[in-house]
């Protein structure tokens, strides 16, 4: 059995913006949501980049202590994303608690907020008679703390899957959230990813010199994707949710068609963990191209991973020229949406797909930010290099990790689902 | 510390901290506030450094049968009153 699956909800919040009007706002204006990094009274002092893509506006969650008390900073990302995406989607509660309905998120450590206060409280109490390590600890904690703080706070009785392949953790929450769908153990899928302010994140790209830092004093002027003036990557937070559902069911029931996924691929470099490796991302994307059976020449838009970093972005522009140039007339556009918020790591990849479903909706491509001069090692690729006004049928939208990992998904235009 | 005093530090922590609405002291902790075994948890180690000292692993599971407040008060009596004796 093989079903299609198509979109037909997503929320983020991100450094540009929470909910579709600020952020196609701030990708219209090319607005970056970069600034500084915060003091978190430890880590921040000893680290060289100074910049962060970081969520500064307030947010009403609202949630009742019953839920709060199993919650980080990160579960709340997590749960507030996915509250927006059940109260638009029109599902009725039946349905959300009936085991058709599963859970498909993740974020790089769980809350990282949460496991620095248990170590502060380990390490000062070691002698105190008193268990100061509170009961939720662990919960508000955990791996896997988002997927189940969703489950939780709206009942849902179906399946949990949690990625936590740090910046693949939400591409293949969709991406497994549509294969599983696709062959009949869900109905629907809430699939996405959430990741919290965190300063060890950036203090282990800083050490490994993969952080930006020239731009300190200019925070929206990095990340640089493809730029010949890139010098790292900024780390960002953020949440995002996408609903998944089988098509014929949401078509029956009127539901709102933002996008299709039509392809999917993971699959692992089998060596190095860190370096990015050519050969193991071209057959990403040739085996997602292969799963939507499409052709290169299908794909008009590349959300690139393209996260700044001196290597990452050669040899990934290297691969999409591999796998897109044959055709010169033919050659999708090519974004690299970190320029506008850092990389949110967990995330990454549902808020790049949400930013995709959006400009495709909006009938535009947002040209990547700071891209003054291309690097020549990355010039082969057709980059936006202003705001494009023009229509998406497919776009890909591609994401790496460390550990190794590679994914690409391949979404349709919400319009065209009909076709 | 009196059944009084300790009352009294029970209905502000419950308010407080557990965000109870007006608690009486023959709520069900569970039926009435949505009280439940983590909360159970984080209150024994709140009551703990009320009294200043820790419960056994014994003392614990006696607690697992508290169902209201009075009963919480009942329960911290018994122990001080076994303590002390």
């Amino acid at each position: 059995m093989k079903r299609r699956v198509v979109i037909t909800g997503c929320s983020a919040i991100t450094p540009i913006g929470y909910g579709k009007n600020d952020i196609i706002d701030s990708l219209r204006q090319g607005k970056s949501g970069v600034g500084f990094l915060r003091d978190d009274g430890l880590l921040s002092k000893h680290i060289h980049s100074r910049v962060f893509g970081t969520v500064d506006y307030p947010i009403d969650y609202g949630f009742k202590r019953q839920y709060r008390k199993t919650m980080g900073p990160v579960a709340y990302y997590a749960c507030q994303v996915a509250k927006d995406v059940l109260e638009s989607s029109g599902l009725s509660q039946e349905f959300i608690t009936s085991g058709r309905l599963g859970v498909a998120f993740g974020s790089t450590h769980g809350s990282p907020t949460v496991q620095r206060e248990i170590y502060k409280t380990f390490f000062s109490d070691l002698e105190s008679k008193f268990s100061s390590i509170g009961a939720v600890d662990y919960l508000r904690s955990m791996v896997h703390t988002t997927a189940v703080n969703i489950s939780r706070m709206f009942g849902i009785t179906g399946r949990i899957i949690a990625s936590s392949t740090a910046c693949t953790t939400s591409s293949q929450s969709i991406g497994f959230g549509y294969e599983t769908i696709k062959y009949g153990m869900q109905d629907a899928m809430i699939c996405g990813g959430a990741d919290e302010y965190d300063t060890t994140t950036v203090a282990v790209f800083d050490n490994l010199l993969a952080c930006s830092v020239k731009y300190n004093q200019t925070p929206q002027c990095t990340p640089r994707p493809f730029d010949a003036g890139r010098d790292g990557l900024v780390v960002g937070e953020g949440g995002g949710a996408v609903l998944l559902e089988e098509y014929e069911s949401a078509k029956k029931r009127g539901a709102d068609i933002l996008g299709e996924v039509i392809g999917f691929a993971c699959n692992n470099n089998g060596g190095d963990l860190i370096l990015p490796n050519l050969d193991g991302i071209t057959a990403t994307l040739r085996l997602a191209l292969k799963d939507a059976e499409i052709l290169a020449k299908d794909v008009d838009f590349v959300s690139a991973h393209a996260t700044a970093t001196k290597m990452g972005d050669v040899i990934e522009a290297q691969a999409i020229d591999a796998v897109y140039g044959g055709d010169p007339l033919n050659r999708p556009l090519v974004t690299g949406l970190k320029s506008y918020m850092g990389h949110t790591m967990g995330t990454c990849g549902v808020i790049e797909t949400i930013l995709t479903l959006y400009m495709m909706e909006q009938s535009f491509i947002a040209p990547t930010l700071n891209l003054e001069n291309v690097d020549e090692r990355c010039s082969m690729l057709r980059h936006t290099r202003e705001l494009t006004e023009t229509e998406t049928k497919i776009a890909a939208i591609q994401n790496f990790a460390f550990g190794g990992v590679n994914t690409c998904l391949l979404v349709k235009n919400g319009r065209d689902a009909e076709l | 510390m009196t059944r009084d005093e300790f009352k009294d530090k029970i209905l502000t922590i419950l308010t407080e901290d557990f965000e109870f609405e007006q608690p009486g002291l023959d709520d069900n902790l569970r039926d009435d506030h949505g009280f439940d075994s983590i909360d159970a948890i984080e209150l024994l180690g709140k009551i703990e450094l009320l009294l200043g000292f820790s419960f056994t692993r014994e003392e614990k599971e006696k607690a697992m049968e508290i169902r209201t407040i009075s009963d919480i008060l009942d329960y911290v009596e018994g122990i001080q009153h076994s303590r002390n004796s």
